[in-house]
């Protein structure tokens, strides 16, 4: 996880700039629009929500003053019939009067009204409309209406819905009822007595007007109960007393007008309470939570919608921008990263003013680099050359010393052939050790000139050792540097078979392995031990005393110089059978070019080279 | 720079593929669900007795969002008319249906049911195993016939020696009726009450005729809402010789005659709750293809005059009254 998260910063760290300037302003505009997508979506379902609420306010005061209207309505009916009609008469002598005014007042209002009926104190019917015959026993006195006018005379009581029992209209039917009842005195024979006059109400007045408002299908209901409760209306009413829904009418009851939030039944939700005055009944309009939601839903969508959209356009236009503002940046970055692959310094010159400039600086950088590069270059060569060449002279001055010494005793002892064959092989010694001032000479060369050297070295020890030259010809055609065999060869003289009697033998072999030219000089002389072999070829001092002053250091290092350090020299050594010193360089075609190439100092390099590679 | 621009792309084709993901949805939405339609089949489906189970219906079909459509039936179904009319309402776009089984249907509503979930009122008189059954969802038919028998005989504390009966039914070729004889007989079989005489009228059959032509009895036993209500016509027009009316019935009508005291007794299923619940328990099938559909139970309650209008009886009163 660690490594993950590691591994993210370190892709971060080296993203463009293009990706971070698009990064950059994504983060940011995201961030924004997410936040203003929330402050957006909430402002509107705060708005939505106060307007449900508003609007369930409204249509609720509506539907109250309407169910107002209409018990006031029915209030005034009663009062109508109780102090225009029943007061005003006898029942004894004026029952057609107040049948008549009954009647008017149960035909003006018959929409909305069941019947209208008198009961005296005991519970027998004085008079009622529509006229209809009384159940056998309804027992009037244990009804609830009557049980309530008779507590408390003073007042209208409005009962809850019941089926009403009182007649028998031999329709098979049975009536629901709201019951308006209150105590009423008539007089019988001018006796005055005291009763209840009982308006039943069609409960079906009131369940259409419920009905009406009940008609949103978002969750949200509208119910009635009364001041205990006790449910008059309600859109689930059967489910309720079956148990399949529940109401929390009990607490409802309890709230005062205006709106309150309550959670039921684990959903929070709002209820808006508006009593209907006089009755104490609960006029209830409830939203539950799920009913926001549910009209916020398409606002949901469409601010989703809306951020989707301007995350779109606003990636097509970051895109621009960056592309804009990175594009110079990555040109000059690639023109550079080019440069430093090798191709051309070309710096791109462009865009704003401060990259215009910075291109104009780099490139002018690059060029001075450039120059500076070339010269260094030149005089680290320089320095080779000189190195080699100084090398190289460390060659001469005893060799020739000695060997003129020799022709001078042969002259004297008039020897003059061997003197002449000695100063012809010193001259073409000579010849090629100079070379015209080249560095770099055929195999072939530098075999004849170790066969010069051989032959006047033979002369000076009196043939006292044998030299063999086993050469495999394709080797002669290859490069070398000059003065390699020379050296060697005066040290198997001198380490080797110098001090043996006619039986040393000095064998030189070439042959072309693995694209290397392996030159060979293996002597059967006294052998070297293991320390001596370590110094030959780090000790320079070592060899001075004896030779011509140019040790096995100075080839190998000579060699090493032109063609790198994976070529040189090799010694082998046992004491009392021989050593063998094995040259190694690589096969590279003696041609005049390869000669001048490898004559300029440069690392050795094949590619450079060209013909044939060996 | 290039695999800039291929996010660049996977990015805007993202964003463009949810732009057009929330459009669907939110047309979707618009154009709002498409409601599943239930019809229901039910013979003589203008009665009165259908009143508290089509209230039912209505009530579930609010609650859970619905289509309910209760299908006008004129009178008595064939197995036939019953099968055309299942087609019918499947051709009308019917996702389930809820049928009150006529006898001999029972075949043709287990091939119904493959095509989609039917739902039965009444158990089928089919031999075949509980596992092949159709689901019903309705009261325990002999358990109202026992407790009519036990209410009767509480009302002579046991003791019915000499008592004659009557037992009549309008649809006696049904599996509930069958149930509800056998309730009601094996629950009076230790008394010394004598059945004169058990009819079973076709539904589709008068049973006027049939009535009359008994012999006089003590109590008749009506078994079904019609029956019922048609023998408290004939005791109201003193046809039945005095015979108290006791039978299981659900309309306001057998209310009437058991609150004028021309019937004894009335056992009422809770046909609200057959409607509510079959309602429930198809819509559900809908919703979730998995769901299989179980039997349901329903009550039933027991009136008698003196208690006809306490609070919850009144409420039982309320849904035949709609």
């Amino acid at each position: 996880m660690r490594n993950k998260i590691i591994g993210f910063f370190k892709i971060n760290k080296s993203r463009g700039i293009q990706s971070t300037i698009m990064l950059a302003f994504s983060v940011i505009s995201i961030s924004i629009m997410l936040i203003l997508g929330i402050v957006m979506y909430s402002r509107f379902s705060t708005l939505s929500r106060e307007n449900t609420i508003q609007s369930t306010e409204k249509l609720m005061e509506q539907a109250g003053d309407n169910l107002e209207d209409y018990l006031v309505s029915m209030r005034q009916i009663s009062d109508a019939v109780y102090y225009n009609v029943i007061k005003e008469n006898d029942f004894a002598d004026q029952s057609d009067v107040i049948q008549r005014g009954m009647d008017l007042l149960y035909e003006a209002n018959k929409s909305n009204l069941r019947s209208i009926a008198v009961y005296n104190g005991s519970g027998s019917l004085i008079a009622a409309e529509p006229v209809a015959s009384q159940k056998e026993d309804p027992n009037v006195t244990r009804q609830g209406w009557f049980i309530q006018a008779m507590e408390k005379m003073e007042n209208m009581h409005f009962s809850t819905p019941h089926i009403q029992n009182l007649f028998d209209d031999g329709t098979l039917r049975y009536y629901w009822v709201i019951s308006l009842s209150r105590m009423a005195e008539f007089t019988i024979h001018g006796d005055p007595q005291i009763g209840v006059l009982l308006v039943d109400m069609d409960y079906f007045s009131i369940s259409r007007m419920m009905k009406q408002i009940n008609t949103l299908n978002n969750g949200q209901y509208y119910y009635l109960c009364d001041s205990n409760g006790e449910i008059i209306y309600h859109p689930r009413q059967i489910q309720l007393s079956d148990g399949i829904a529940s109401e929390n009418s009990k607490a409802a009851a309890g709230y005062k007008d205006g709106v309150w939030d309550e959670t039921f039944e684990g959903e929070h939700r709002m209820v808006i309470v508006n009593t209907i005055s006089y009755t104490g009944w609960k006029l209830v309009g409830v939203i539950p939570d799920s009913t926001f939601t549910h009209g916020m839903i398409n606002i949901r969508y469409f601010v989703v919608m809306l951020m989707l959209l301007m995350v779109m356009t606003l990636t097509i236009i970051y895109r621009v921008v960056s592309v804009r503002i990175s594009s110079p940046i990555c040109r000059l970055n690639d023109s550079v990263m080019g440069y430093e692959a090798g191709e051309k310094p070309e710096i791109y010159i462009g865009g704003s003013s401060e990259i215009r400039y910075l291109g104009h600086s780099i490139q002018s950088s690059y060029e001075k680099i450039e120059t500076l590069m070339t010269k260094i270059v030149m005089e680290q060569n320089e320095r080779r050359k000189s190195e080699l060449d100084a090398l190289q002279s460390q060659i001469n001055p005893h060799f020739l010393y000695n060997t003129l010494d020799s022709i001078t005793w042969m002259v004297e002892g008039g020897r003059n052939d061997e003197a002449v064959f000695m100063i012809s092989q010193l001259a073409k010694f000579f010849r090629i050790s100079l070379s015209q001032g080249r560095t770099v000479i055929s195999v072939k060369d530098e075999l004849q000139h170790a066969e010069s050297y051989m032959n006047i070295q033979k002369v000076r020890y009196k043939n006292s050792f044998s030299i063999v030259f086993d050469i495999d010809p394709a080797v002669c055609a290859c490069c070398t540097v000059k003065l390699i065999l020379q050296p060697v060869l005066e040290n198997a003289i001198n380490y080797g078979v110098s001090g043996m009697d006619d039986c040393g033998e000095i064998r030189v072999t070439g042959k072309l392995l693995e694209g290397c030219v392996i030159l060979a000089v293996a002597d059967n002389g006294l052998g070297m031990s293991e320390e001596e072999v370590r110094f030959l070829l780090t000790d320079s001092s070592r060899i001075r005393k004896h030779g011509s002053g140019v040790g096995l250091v100075n080839v190998n290092n000579r060699i090493q110089i032109l063609f790198g350090k994976e070529y040189g020299l090799t010694v082998e050594s046992e004491p009392d059978e021989g050593t063998t010193v094995t040259i190694r360089i690589p096969a590279v075609e003696y041609t005049e070019e390869n000669r001048k190439i490898l004559e300029k100092g440069h690392i050795f390099n094949r590619e450079e080279l060209s013909g044939r590679q060996m | 720079m290039k695999n800039s621009k291929k996010v660049f792309i996977l990015t805007e084709a993202l964003l463009a593929v949810m732009v057009i993901a929330v459009a669907f949805i939110m047309v979707q939405e618009k154009n709002g669900k498409k409601l599943d339609r239930i019809s229901v089949i039910v013979q003589d489906s203008g009665d009165n007795q259908w009143a508290a189970f089509q209230y039912g219906l209505k009530m579930a079909a609010q609650d859970l969002e619905v289509r309910m459509f209760f299908v006008s039936t004129g009178g008595a179904l064939t197995a036939e008319e019953e099968k055309s009319l299942i087609e019918r309402e499947i051709n009308n776009g019917a996702a389930a249906v809820i049928v009150q089984p006529v006898p001999g249907s029972e075949e043709m509503l287990q091939k119904m049911a493959n095509r989609i979930p039917v739902l039965l009122t009444e158990r089928t008189s089919d031999e075949s195993g509980e596992e092949s059954r159709l689901p019903v969802v309705g009261p325990d038919h002999y358990a109202m016939g026992a407790a009519l028998a036990e209410e009767l005989l509480k009302d002579y504390s046991g003791n019915l020696s000499g008592k004659t009966l009557g037992i009549f039914s309008k649809t006696g070729g049904s599996q509930a009726a069958v149930e509800r004889r056998r309730g009601f007989t094996e629950a009076i079989d230790n008394t010394q009450a004598t059945v004169l005489w058990s009819v079973s009228a076709p539904f589709s059959e008068e049973g006027e005729v049939l009535l009359e032509a008994q012999p006089t009895v003590d109590f008749v036993i009506a078994l079904d809402d019609n029956s019922f209500t048609m023998a408290g016509e004939y005791a109201a027009a003193n046809n039945l010789h005095g015979a108290l009316v006791y039978g299981i019935g659900n309309s306001t009508e057998a209310v009437y005659y058991l609150d004028t005291g021309i019937a004894g007794c009335l056992v009422v299923p809770d046909e609200f709750n057959v409607g509510y619940q079959s309602l429930t328990e198809a819509a559900e099938s809908l919703a979730h293809s998995s769901y299989k559909m179980q039997d349901r139970t329903v009550s039933y309650t027991v009136l008698r005059r003196q208690i006809l209008f306490t609070r919850e009886n009144q409420e039982i009163i309320f849904t035949m009254s709609q």
